[in-house]
């Protein structure tokens, strides 16, 4: 008799957790269920809205009313609505660049309107990325060149329609005060995180200064690792960006190479923004917003540098004027700089087959496409469209 | 009653059945896999082709050009790296463990006032304390060992004082009786019997070291397995991915196989007495 009930109940409670733990699991998927989007859409519109009137966001929100492009982009928006999905997914990365402004300012939200749920989703690396397109949960992100050329090389299903920026001194080679050459760093340890653009320029300055990888110890750490490292005095180098590349400057490093002096020899590192190709095949129109969204960002940084700092400094947590610095060891190219030749009409489809040829050599991929993968990988048409 | 050579056939009977049903279920799994992969249900960057998986074993126990290995390390020097820091950190854990394990066992002040800490220990996931061992001990292998010796430590403890509580007091008492001092019970009758305990709690610290070596090698984590595993999350390398969990697996069984051979050689008694 007692063994029947104590049964029942030990049924009821698992019956009972079974469907809590459902019940729990449906609200996470924000890409399935046909109800959550427009819930949802409304929050990221009073979201926007919020954002908008941060203390930062009215002072660019009345200094964005001058630039033509914001009113050529309302227009587009009230007159024909763009065709876009109920969820954008884009990943984003904590780097100081326009995407943060976009994010920051509410403008995918603002072009988009109340009925498309736009979800920013933060990502430690290009790495990281590009795991996620593969599973399908990205349709826009940033990744870097070197994770985007090997991205590529393996056959992931995505374009790169825009250039966040090109890497300048934002990345760098740091070493103790007791190297003063590249040619010194033989036999030493030098930590970078793997797979990453910093890891590319470290291999491209040794093989630029003709001392042989080998002959270095490599090793792969994330950078905040990096900066405990080299407290407790582990590595003798590092190759790593901001904040931790300032934080080592400030603790006595002294910088060797810079990713400015590196893309002068040409061995040039971007960050790139990617789209899928389902998501860019369905979604031109959405795509086009984007990019005119990007390019009203890089006006901002050429024009208000201190509302674009601030705007940046807000979503990196730090202060407007370690952001105004770190914006400056960047380099910004607007929708009429990148569609050039040198950039997404040609050069950098080079550089990533470039860069592909190079990781091979280096022993650090495994396959290189043929040159017309790279050349299909990068559409300048997004970036031509803006301001049209 | 089966005579003594009918039992002994009939077990060896039993034996090859068994390991014939395992070969069998190997078959169906790679089998299942092989179908997977021709009817192309997912596509080769989510689910590679067994093909692709050779390969990339190939890879790591080869060079071409400048690639050495997989990144940068053969198979085996990945593995001896990983397998250096378990080691390690279970031994630390078996010295310590049995030490803890015996002082909770035996005195219910001690018990009252460390088990709490051990079983707060226990419940924490190794990856959530990591960083701050990484400030203390930097990224060398000192972090990773320590790492896995905090994962390895608890079950050990616990099962030492499971072992040391439950040891009959019939044979406490008769040691006693017959005049044994209390080192001499301790070494004689109280150890021996627990035992069985502490040989159950090694191979389950063993297996959780074990898995933690991914996340104990996160950070400068190559030469190692579990490095090798992480990477594979910045080079999108699925192949190397699954090489790395059939590796670890079977690195598991073998590990786990060596710990119950141990244990019947110096356990002989377990189940019978």
């Amino acid at each position: 008799m007692r063994s029947n009930n104590r049964t029942r109940l030990l049924a009821a409670v698992t019956v009972v957790a079974a469907l809590a733990l459902a019940a729990c699991g449906s609200d996470d998927d924000a890409s399935s269920a046909t109800d959550a989007p427009t819930a949802t859409g409304a929050d990221a519109g009073a979201d926007a809205a919020a954002t908008a009137t941060d203390p930062a966001g009215t002072e660019v929100a009345t200094t964005d009313a001058a630039p033509a492009d914001t009113t050529a982009d309302s227009t587009s928006d009230s007159g024909a609505p763009v065709e876009a999905p109920d969820t954008i997914q884009i990943a984003y990365q904590q780097v100081p660049n326009g995407d943060l402004i976009v994010k920051n300012q509410g403008w995918l939200e603002e072009a988009f309107g109340p009925d498309v749920n736009i979800e920013w989703n933060l990502f430690a690396s290009g790495g990281d990325v590009n795991e996620a397109v593969i599973a399908g949960a990205v349709d826009l992100g940033l990744v870097g060149s070197s994770p985007a050329s090997r991205g590529l090389s393996t056959g992931i299903e995505y374009t790169v329609p825009w250039i966040f920026d090109v890497i300048g001194a934002a990345e760098s080679l740091v070493a103790t005060p007791d190297i003063t050459t590249i040619a010194d760093l033989e036999g030493k340890t030098v930590a970078t995180p793997f797979a990453s653009t910093a890891h590319f320029s470290l291999l491209a300055a040794l093989d630029d200064a003709g001392v042989d990888a080998s002959t270095v110890n490599i090793i792969d750490a994330a950078p905040d690792d990096i900066y405990a490292a080299w407290t407790r005095g582990d590595i003798d180098a590092a190759y790593v960006w901001n904040p931790n590349l300032a934080k080592l400057i400030a603790e006595g490093g002294n910088v060797l190479i810079t990713s400015a002096d590196l893309a002068a020899k040409g061995k040039t590192t971007y960050d790139l923004a990617i789209v899928s190709n389902a998501f860019a095949a369905e979604y031109p129109d959405a795509v086009n917003v984007w990019a005119a969204q990007q390019d009203r960002a890089v006006q901002l940084i050429n024009d208000d540098p201190d509302a674009a700092a601030e705007a940046v400094a807000l979503e990196l947590a730090i202060t407007p004027e370690e952001a105004a610095a770190q914006l400056g060891d960047l380099l910004f190219l607007t929708a009429a700089e990148q569609v050039g030749p040198d950039y997404l009409g040609g050069g950098l489809a080079t550089n990533l087959f470039a860069a592909a040829q190079f990781n091979k050599d280096q022993g650090t991929i495994d396959t290189v496409q043929d040159e017309s993968v790279y050349v299909a990988g990068v559409d300048d048409s997004y970036a031509a469209s803006v301001g049209q | 009653m089966l005579s003594g050579q009918g039992r002994s056939t009939a077990k060896a009977g039993r034996r090859s059945s068994v390991w014939g049903l395992r070969f069998l279920t190997l078959g169906l799994v790679v089998g299942l896999w092989f179908l997977l992969v021709e009817l192309e249900v997912w596509s080769p960057l989510i689910l590679p082709r067994p093909s692709s998986v050779w390969d990339a074993f190939v890879q790591s126990v080869t060079t071409d050009g400048k690639r050495r290995g997989l990144a940068g390390y053969f198979l085996w020097e990945h593995l001896q790296a990983s397998l250096w820091r378990v080691l390690n950190g279970v031994f630390w854990a078996i010295i310590l463990g049995i030490a803890v394990g015996f002082l909770l066992g035996s005195s219910w002040r001690i018990r009252t006032m460390l088990e709490p800490l051990v079983s707060f220990l226990r419940s924490l996931p190794p990856l959530a304390y990591f960083t701050i061992l990484i400030f203390w001990f930097g990224i060398q292998d000192t972090s990773k060992i320590w790492l896995l010796f905090l994962a390895a430590f608890p079950p050990i403890t616990l099962a030492t004082m499971n072992g040391i509580e439950r040891v009959r007091t019939d044979r406490v008492d008769a040691a006693r009786s017959l005049g044994g001092s209390r080192l001499q019970l301790i070494r004689h009758v109280v150890l021996p019997s627990a035992l069985p305990d502490i040989f159950t709690g090694i191979r389950v610290a063993t297996g959780f070291a074990l898995t933690t070596i991914v996340a104990a090698e996160t950070v400068n984590g190559l030469p190692g397995i579990g490095g090798l595993a992480w990477f594979t999350k910045k080079d999108t390398r699925i192949d190397v991915a699954i090489l790395c969990v059939i590796v670890i697996g079977l690195t598991a069984i073998l590990l786990d196989q060596l710990i119950q051979l141990c244990e019947r050689a110096f356990v002989p008694w377990k189940g019978h007495a």
